[in-house]
């Protein structure tokens, strides 16, 4: 029953119809097909621009690391067996005089910006204890890591007795912050952490300026034999 | 007359489906355009043809969901739905244009297999704004556009019937509905087949990021959060404050993944005060909000939890400073929590998961995923996560 379009043919509707769908089809298909293919030329040559570089972590790397402290940082720490951790541990003052290859007082001025990062734990004569300043310096200090990788003890003692007694004394020194971090980390990779100097009094004795450090004593006398009693210790952030 | 009463709402509905086509076209390509594995700009506006934008991130977060393909473990993205809208819309278009010319001599059959048809993108539409609004709370534009098509179509069909009941129309095959339907389907499909043909394998890229160097943290600092339904061992590195940790958490979640992940979470704050890697903070606070989730103990899941969840607060809060932040989690966690947050201990368990980070030499970017050993490209914690799941860790399907 034909009304208004009477006269017209019936086959141009369907036509028509079939006709936009057709066109919309192959449009959409090579629009599709186009768009997956732009990308897939993207996927398989980037453009190194595109890429936003991200930074990867790592240990932290401060101003004070210069190529020479690192040199002797680094010398120091293989010499010393700390890399290789099981053969050997720590650096008496021939081997530091040895590897470091540098004077007493370079090798005291490398540690100059470790002031405020590290501290002085001082001893009474002859003794290698921890008292209670010297322990909770020495976990203020452990637990301030941050981003460090190495943590150093430089053991010394004072001019009084024979260089012989002072090595083993200042050894003892070292061994006793050593065990005192065993205690109270209870980590299991302190050895790869922690390196060992003990120097004695036979290399790089501290002068009375270092009194001025933060150490565990501050309220007593201090002066160039009591300073070098001591062990200071620091975080090294530095990156080898 | 008679026949101008139909004419009208077919061309109502040949109107739709060209909107529908233009917001269907806009996501599909948006879609497309992410096989590169590189983030773009997207189509996000009510306003149809309008260009790319930065401000996307409810048309971004619709994409990343899992209700935006179909077959995510078959295909890298999977094959998105607005292929379907694409196919559809053609087909209605055609039909449409078919109605309006032949106005009072179309079969009544054919007005009625119109009118049946067209509400299907409808009720499609209405189903997926349920799930905009209750699974993603948020709509995106586009697709409110693909929703505001459908809906005309709905409407023009629907008219279209009820003109055809004042008009003459003439009789003709039962049979045609059926070639009709079969049409429809092959004609929504076709897109989506030409998709899947055509687009890339990603297989190979999966495995081009890496693995971790040291997979175990050796002071057992990493927080555990082990389900019953835990299979696959899986290293996070996240960072409580980061908006794309909780769009990545949420993600897994809404998979149905997250507990079936033995997950080990490594903190990962991007702020200054704990994490030497940054010289100014991203996400101010997170260090702290990262030592209440290790003061949480057998809890940690929960703080995680409330820490994405109140982000936004928690963020401001962290803004305001660290008093402020603290006094945001003592009312929520309670003054032991703080006691804990305090601790040296707790200083330096975060410290060894920044430590993990470094020795591991992970992107300082958060967050990143490791299934066992192996990192999950960034390009793949999205709309590829699926289908990388299902290459590395099938057995959490």
């Amino acid at each position: 029953m034909q009304t208004e379009s009477e006269g017209s043919s019936s086959w141009i509707a369907p036509v028509a119809g079939v006709g936009l769908a057709l066109v919309l089809l192959g449009f959409v298909s090579i629009s599709v097909l186009s768009n997956v293919s732009a990308a897939e030329a993207r996927l398989l040559t980037p453009e190194a621009e595109n890429k936003p570089k991200v930074a990867v972590a790592a240990q932290a790397e401060v101003a004070y690391c210069t190529p020479q402290f690192k040199q002797v940082l680094e010398r120091v720490l293989h010499a010393c067996g700390l890399a290789e951790g099981d053969q050997r541990r720590g650096c008496k003052p021939a081997d530091v005089k040895t590897f470091a290859s540098i004077s007493d007082q370079d090798f005291n001025a490398l540690f100059t910006p470790l002031k405020d990062r590290g501290g002085v734990l001082r001893f009474d004569m002859g003794s290698e204890e921890l008292d209670a300043g010297s322990k909770e310096l020495l976990e203020q200090r452990w637990v301030d890591r941050k981003g460090a990788r190495y943590f150093f003890v430089v053991a010394r003692a004072s001019k009084t007795g024979t260089p012989m007694a002072n090595r083993q004394l200042s050894h003892r020194r070292a061994n006793s912050v050593l065990f005192h971090l065993k205690e109270v980390s209870k980590d299991p990779e302190l050895d790869k952490k922690v390196g060992l100097l003990w120097l004695g009094n036979e290399f790089a004795q501290l002068s009375e300026d270092y009194c001025s450090w933060p150490n565990s004593r501050p309220n007593e006398k201090c002066g160039e034999e009591p300073i070098n009693r001591s062990a200071f210790v620091s975080w090294v952030d530095c990156r080898l | 007359m008679q026949g101008t009463a139909l004419r009208l709402p077919a061309f109502l509905a040949l109107f739709a489906c060209l909107l529908g086509l233009v917001f269907a076209y806009n996501s599909t390509a948006d879609y497309a355009s992410h096989l590169d594995r590189q983030l773009h700009d997207m189509h996000c506006s009510f306003i149809p043809g309008a260009g790319t934008t930065t401000e996307a991130e409810a048309c971004r977060a619709a994409m990343y969901s899992p209700y935006a393909a179909l077959l995510k473990e078959k295909y890298w993205g999977g094959i998105p739905i607005s292929l379907f809208a694409l196919g559809a819309f053609t087909f209605f278009a055609g039909f449409s244009l078919y109605l309006a010319l032949a106005g009072a001599r179309a079969p009544k059959s054919a007005v009625a297999f119109f009118t049946a048809v067209s509400l299907t993108p409808m009720l499609t539409s209405a189903g997926m704004l349920v799930i905009s609004l209750t699974q993603l709370g948020t709509i995106c534009k586009t697709c409110a556009g693909i929703y505001v098509a459908s809906f005309l179509l709905a409407v023009a069909g629907i008219w279209t019937f009820v003109a055809s009941r004042r008009v003459a129309v003439s009789d003709s095959n039962a049979l045609l509905p059926l070639a009709w339907l079969a049409c429809l389907a092959g004609v929504t499909l076709l897109p989506a087949v030409v998709y899947a043909a055509s687009m890339p394998d990603h297989t190979k890229y999966l495995a081009e990021c890496g693995v971790l160097k040291q997979p175990i943290e050796k002071h057992d600092a990493l927080v555990k959060m082990r389900t019953s339904a835990s299979r696959q061992p899986a290293i996070l590195f996240e960072d409580p404050l980061c908006p794309t940790c909780k769009a990545f958490h949420e993600r897994l979640v809404s998979e149905g993944m997250f507990d079936k992940l033995d997950v080990q979470l490594a903190l990962f704050p991007l702020d200054d005060t704990c994490n030497w890697m940054l010289d100014r903070p991203l996400h101010p606070g997170a260090c702290t909000v990262s030592k209440a989730v290790l003061c949480a103990g057998p809890e940690a899941r929960r703080v995680m939890d409330w820490a994405y969840e109140e982000q936004v607060y928690l963020t401001r809060a962290g803004k305001a400073g660290e008093p402020t932040l603290r006094e945001v989690i003592r009312q929520r966690w309670g003054n032991d929590i703080l006691k804990c947050m305090d601790a040296k201990d707790t200083t330096v368990r975060l410290n060894n998961h920044l430590h993990f980070a470094a020795e591991n030499s992970v992107p300082v970017s958060t967050p990143q995923v490791y299934l066992g050993n192996r990192r999950v490209c960034d390009e793949d914690t999205d709309i590829g996560l699926r289908f990388t799941l299902k290459k590395f860790a099938p057995e959490v399907f």
